[in-house]
């Protein structure tokens, strides 16, 4: 396994946000999170990237054991992370933006070859290179963040809620875009409230009910289960 | 009329010159940590410091002696980062506390070490650079503005043009998906504080024999500087830079003609004019985290 977490735990001051979920992310393919609001799934990525501490259990990425470690430390291991909201930087250009994505690489050339790569997967932010992040539209914005985490040249992604806020068009190109990206051979671990979408895209998938794992199987499996069906997926 | 005019508008440009390189460094330190360095003001004062000790007193080259400033200065800075405002980090009043515990000890360091009394500082050039009839500007004050063109132009470049500049500004702006970017949150704050410290110092060491240098220096440049990025924007470099000139020429121009004390209320009402029309200041558009 590429990324296993062990019984991990999250408590936000007295509250506990993760009950020991244990999950596992293969070297290669599409796994997803996914679960109501609040559920905990935002807390599992974070907790990946070692944004919030873990109170118990363990995180371990290629057979090291990342937690406890800073997050630039676990950004230069190769995990890319797409938070929530997007979080670009706003005051920055696009092309500034794609740069602090490439900001731990030392290879030059590589990274200007990974510019043409960004800006051809994503011939908008090309338009747009010179402007600033905050007058992009919510996609584009979208794009900008995952364009940033490819700059790493991540050996995984995390991607936390894309489609949120985004016109159902903008939604199917993300997914066309997650697809793609899975099929350059970077596994991806998705975090998606919009469990349709989520389930039709990913290989594994797991399913958080407060701060535990519920369920978890095969996606299309689990896209045929009462539960998920009624609980998530509105039928 | 038309010369004292002209010469009021060369005095406002030698303020602006270092209060802009005062403000730029608060501003940096704000932007990336989220502290207010109340101290700052004594780290102008001890950029003067170092021109008393090696100029003055060792009688070293007044330019070697400047240079010594920045760099003291500067690693007190690290050294204040590493040990006071780390611990402090996106705590305001925790920032405040520790920056003004270490005016308090600077303060008296400087009295223990170098008394109260003002000291004499002799004027390395007393060359006066004649624009026109009854217009002029001592050499020494002339440097100051070339100084602080040269120092704000090379932080600009280094902002936007390299590898930890971006980091910087990216770390100021959100500095979870900065870290998420691999950018080191200790390393960033270092190089802020480092440079907005070695910015005062050196401000503090070319003006030293142009200015009263005494230990309680440092009270009246904060002020204005506090008033420059309110007024700028807290937040912004450029907002604090054109901010700084706009305040000079305000309080030069009050000062020569009509009063000093006159000037400082004016100041403050133009801080106060600008807080309720646009309370961001001139360039803030948002506020930090």
């Amino acid at each position: 396994m590429l990324l296993e977490v062990r019984a991990a735990s999250v408590s936000y001051k007295m509250v506990r946000a993760l009950h020991r979920i244990t999950m596992e992310v293969p070297a290669g393919g599409i796994v997803t999170i996914i679960g109501a609001n609040g559920a905990g799934k935002t807390t599992a990525l974070r907790a990946i990237s070692g944004l919030v501490p873990l109170a118990e259990g363990e995180i371990v990425f290629e057979g090291e054991r990342i937690s406890g470690l800073a997050p630039e430390r676990i950004a230069a291991l190769g995990i890319g992370h797409v938070p929530e909201g997007r979080r670009v930087f706003p005051d920055l250009t696009v092309e500034e933006n794609l740069s602090t994505g490439a900001f731990l690489r030392r290879d030059a050339s590589a990274v200007r070859s990974d510019f043409e790569a960004v800006y051809s997967r994503f011939p908008r932010l090309a338009e747009r290179r010179r402007q600033y992040a905050r007058t992009l539209s919510g996609g584009e914005q979208q794009m900008l963040a995952i364009g940033r985490a490819l700059m790493l040249r991540p050996r995984m992604l995390l991607l936390d809620e894309p489609s949120m806020g985004l016109a159902p068009v903008i939604v199917e190109e993300i997914a066309r875009i997650i697809r793609d990206i899975s099929g350059t051979g970077v596994p991806v671990l998705l975090v998606e409230q919009n469990a349709e979408m989520a389930l039709e895209l990913a290989d594994y998938a797991y399913v958080l009910e407060t701060g535990s794992v519920a369920l978890s199987g095969v996606a299309d499996e689990l896209h045929g289960d009462d539960h998920v069906r009624r609980a998530y997926l509105g039928a | 009329m038309t010369e004292l005019l002209l010469q009021t508008i060369v005095n406002a440009t030698y303020a602006a010159s270092y209060l802009a390189l005062v403000a730029v460094g608060l501003v940096l330190i704000f932007g990336v940590m989220g502290i207010i360095n109340f101290a700052h003001g004594e780290f102008y004062m001890l950029g003067a410091y170092c021109v008393v000790a090696l100029y003055a007193d060792l009688e070293l080259p007044f330019l070697l002696s400047v240079a010594a400033g920045l760099v003291f200065v500067g690693l007190v800075g690290i050294a204040t980062e590493r040990t006071l405002f780390r611990p402090m980090r996106d705590n305001p009043l925790g920032g405040l506390v520790v920056s003004i515990g270490l005016l308090l000890i600077l303060q008296s360091l400087a009295t223990l070490g170098f008394g109260v009394r003002m000291e004499h500082i002799p004027p390395p050039s007393q060359a006066v650079l004649t624009l026109r009839e009854g217009v002029g500007i001592p050499v020494q004050r002339l440097n100051v503005i070339f100084a602080a063109v040269l120092l704000l132009g090379a932080l600009w470049l280094f902002l936007h043009r390299t590898r930890w500049g971006f980091a910087l500004r990216a770390s100021a702006q959100d500095p979870e998906a900065a870290a998420l970017q691999g950018i080191s949150m200790g390393q960033a704050s270092r190089i802020a504080v480092g440079i907005g410290a070695a910015l005062a110092g050196v401000a503090g060491a070319l003006t030293a024999p142009l200015v009263r240098t005494f230990p309680y220096m440092g009270h009246s440049v904060i002020i204005a500087a506090f008033i420059v990025i309110i007024v700028g924007g807290v937040g912004s470099l450029e907002g604090a830079v054109l901010a700084a000139v706009v305040y000079a020429f305000v309080h030069t121009f009050v000062t020569t003609f009509v009063d000093g004390v006159i000037a400082d209320i004016v100041g403050l009402l133009l801080m106060l004019a600008v807080l309720i029309v646009r309370p961001t200041g001139l360039f803030g558009s948002r506020d930090r985290g």
